[in-house]
């Protein structure tokens, strides 16, 4: 069931044409995976989704209704860019951004308390925001986007910028909150937090989405025949080979793709048997990486691996 | 346009303004300041009280006693910060005489020598002698009893009575009165020329005050990206509607504690005010400067918002700032001109056009008796500029806040208008 829907968004600043004729949609009590390089389009189509921009045409839905301040007030977005006021003490910033989002009282303040033990921040409850660590900063901004219980968190690039343990503890809560029914909808260009969170994906690049769905089905639809390799040794000998269909090569693994299903283990003999050492054969799948390196082109530098 | 939401916003700005020191600071320091440059003055002025020795000369030992006489008796002997030591000698001595005290006049232990000559007595002319021959203080305080004696020594000889000589000395005193709509025709004091030149710089020192405040947060909200995460929450009208009524209730406080004393004396009679100070306000006048008050706030703290969501640090917002503070500077310089002469043609024009009115008018109407209509058309006026430039206002500000990378020039800030956002 789609409750979240991008029908048809387009913007254009100028000349150039930000995102263009955009369409997805997002089931609830999913994770949702937008990925794209940087400047395809993530930032613009989520500032859309917040009417912070106007769309230049389509709309954004939520339950069949056109997003607005309603719908804003039942969502926590986390921007890309990252902003608090620097003089407000640490609760009484998290109690203001609940406050606008029309939540206060008693049960809000002791939430409020509640996330910070959570992320090892109770102890610096009364300290001004310019105190805190860019970490501990992000993290605030974190729990300020949770505390007034939204229905949808749209989060713009979460995990940047966060050490592997704060990223664990987050990626626990948004595991936490989507068994609670919520949506969620985070944009990212790391392929491997998405690959591991995300039932559902959109790739965007140039302003256009290149696919959209379930990451499972996507990865069904383009594994088949594949082979995902990692390696050492040279495979060259492959490159003429009749049975191979194309060779990809993403750096870290090389995707293969041969013709027919029974030329899979063939295709394994005459590795070992030119005595490349295979580190991983990985028959019938593809990494979420190789899919989105397909799908957006060849450019591969500015996508991260982490 | 009230919801939870402008009202959070509200209550955080003032929790913000009112707490902060800068506004403490200007609330308190403001008066004392303002008093202290008085008192200042009064301190500088007091230190040419240092003792001058002044020398005075006369050709005729009848107009040297006369002058023994005079200055006894008045007060530069009392302070004594004027140390006169009167002689008599002929035109060809003095000649000699200041030559010969050519020394103590370069150190100054004399500070000047007056000389006046027996041709006085037809033509009042009379000489100084120093190092600093300008000094005027020291010779505005001299001349009066020397002419003092001139005109007794010269009427001496003409046979007049004396209540006629002291009608001669006698100098002009005007009373001022004041014509109103009212029956009644009252003497006029300074009171309401202080009150007028008070509340000007008060309201100039307010709108620039909280202007250029409201501007700082918005280019930090700006620059601190918080703007996006506030955009999220709340409309960017919401935001705006905010920012301005949180300042202009700070404002309107500020202004509020510092008129309440000078409601408080012209209300009560707990302050005795010598007779030529009293203030003639009433509470509806004060109503109406605190209205106008907040109307000013609105306008000139809302393009100052404006202006700080153009840019996106404040050395460049300097040059968009330029245009409002005149806005606000050249109507205060009317209505200090206004105080040399009340009924100046262009502080009356400038009270009814937009922008100038919020400055102007207040000050008009503490001097002269501005007829109700001319209030209400000007105060009409200010609320048309009100709605006239928040529809622009709004949308340069909807479009500036998230506007990041290089600065715009002007003519982009017109394209925003256009921007369909």
């Amino acid at each position: 069931m789609a409750t979240l829907e991008v029908k048809n968004i387009s913007k254009s600043f100028g000349k150039l044409k930000a995102v263009d004729n955009a369409s997805f949609s997002v089931p609830k009590g999913s994770i949702f995976g937008l990925l794209g390089r940087n400047g395809a389009g993530k930032t613009t189509t989520i500032r859309m989704m917040m009417d912070i921009y106007l769309p230049d045409s389509g709309e954004v839905t939520y339950q069949g209704i056109k997003s607005g301040p309603d719908f804003n007030s039942k969502v926590g977005y986390l921007p890309e860019e990252r902003g608090l006021y620097k003089k407000m003490k640490v609760l009484e910033t998290l109690l203001f951004f609940a406050e606008i989002k029309g939540k206060k009282g008693r049960a809000v303040t002791k939430l409020a308390k509640d996330y910070l033990a959570k992320f090892d921040l109770a102890d610096r409850m009364n300290s001004k925001i310019e105190d805190l660590s860019k970490g501990n900063q992000q993290k605030v901004q974190f729990i300020s986007t949770l505390l007034h219980d939204p229905e949808v968190l749209i989060l713009d690039e979460l995990f940047s910028g966060l050490d592997p343990i704060n990223t664990n503890i987050m990626k626990n809560i948004i595991l936490e909150l989507k068994e609670q029914g919520k949506i969620i909808l985070f944009s990212t260009h790391v392929m491997s937090f998405a690959e591991k969170m995300c039932d559902h994906i959109a790739i965007i690049d140039h302003g256009k989405i290149k696919i959209n769905g379930s990451l499972a089905s996507i990865k069904a639809e383009r594994s088949q025949r594949n082979i995902s390799l990692n390696y050492e040794g040279d495979i060259s000998f492959l490159r003429n080979n009749p049975i191979i269909e194309n060779i990809s090569d993403y750096g870290n693994s090389v995707g293969i793709k041969v013709k027919e299903d029974k030329h899979i283990q063939q295709l394994l003999k005459l590795l070992v048997d030119n005595n490349v050492e295979v580190k991983k054969f990985d028959a019938n799948d593809i990494s979420l990486e190789e899919i989105f390196i397909d799908a957006v082109g060849t450019e591969a530098e500015e996508v991260k691996n982490v | 346009m009230f919801n939870y939401r402008v009202i959070a916003l509200i209550k955080r700005e003032l929790r913000e303004k009112l707490l902060s020191k800068a506004f403490i600071i200007m609330t308190i320091l403001l008066p004392v300041f303002m008093f202290g440059i008085i008192g200042v003055q009064t301190f500088i002025m007091s230190f040419d009280s240092e003792k001058s020795v002044v020398e005075i000369i006369a050709e005729s030992e009848t107009i040297a006693n006369g002058l023994k006489n005079v200055i006894g008796e008045s007060n530069f002997i009392k302070d004594s910060t004027v140390i006169p030591m009167i002689s008599s000698m002929s035109q060809l001595k003095f000649d000699d005489y200041v030559k010969a005290k050519q020394k103590e006049l370069l150190s100054e232990k004399i500070t000047g020598i007056i000389f006046i000559p027996n041709s006085a007595l037809e033509n009042k002319k009379i000489q100084y002698y120093s190092k600093t021959p300008k000094n005027m203080r020291l010779l505005e305080r001299i001349d009066n009893p020397i002419n003092r004696v001139l005109v007794e020594e010269y009427f001496q000889s003409k046979n007049i009575p004396t209540e006629e000589l002291q009608y001669a000395r006698m100098s002009v005193d005007i009373s001022s009165y004041k014509i109103t709509e009212g029956e009644d025709i009252k003497e006029e004091g300074y009171g309401n020329l202080i009150l007028s030149y008070l509340f000007s710089f008060l309201l100039y020192i307010s709108l620039l005050m909280m202007g250029s405040m409201v501007m700082q947060t918005v280019i930090q909200e700006k620059s601190n990206r918080i703007v996006e995460v506030l955009l999220s929450s709340v409309t960017s009208k919401e935001l705006m509607i905010g920012k301005i009524l949180g300042a202009a209730i700070t404002g309107l406080l500020q202004m509020a504690i510092w008129i309440s004393p000078v409601i408080l004396v012209a209300s009560t009679s707990w302050f005795m005010l010598p007779n030529n100070l009293t203030i003639d306000i009433t509470f509806l006048q004060v109503a109406y400067l605190l209205i106008n008050f907040f109307l000013g706030l609105l306008i000139f703290v809302g393009l100052f918002a404006t202006v700080g969501s153009i840019f996106e640090n404040p050395q460049d917002a300097q040059s968009g700032m330029w245009p409002i503070m005149l806005l606000i500077m050249i109507p205060f310089f009317i209505a200090m001109s206004m105080i040399e002469n009340p009924s100046n043609p262009v502080a009356s024009i400038a009270s009814m056009l937009p922008f100038s009115a919020i400055i102007v008018m207040p000050a008009k109407m503490a001097m002269v008796d501005v007829p109700l209509w001319q209030i209400i058309l000007s105060t009409l006026v200010n609320i048309a500029t009100v709605f006239a430039i928040f529809p622009i206002a709004g949308k340069i500000y909807r479009v500036g806040i998230m506007m990041t990378g290089k600065r715009p020039s002007w003519s982009e800030v017109v394209k925003w208008l256009k921007y369909k956002y």
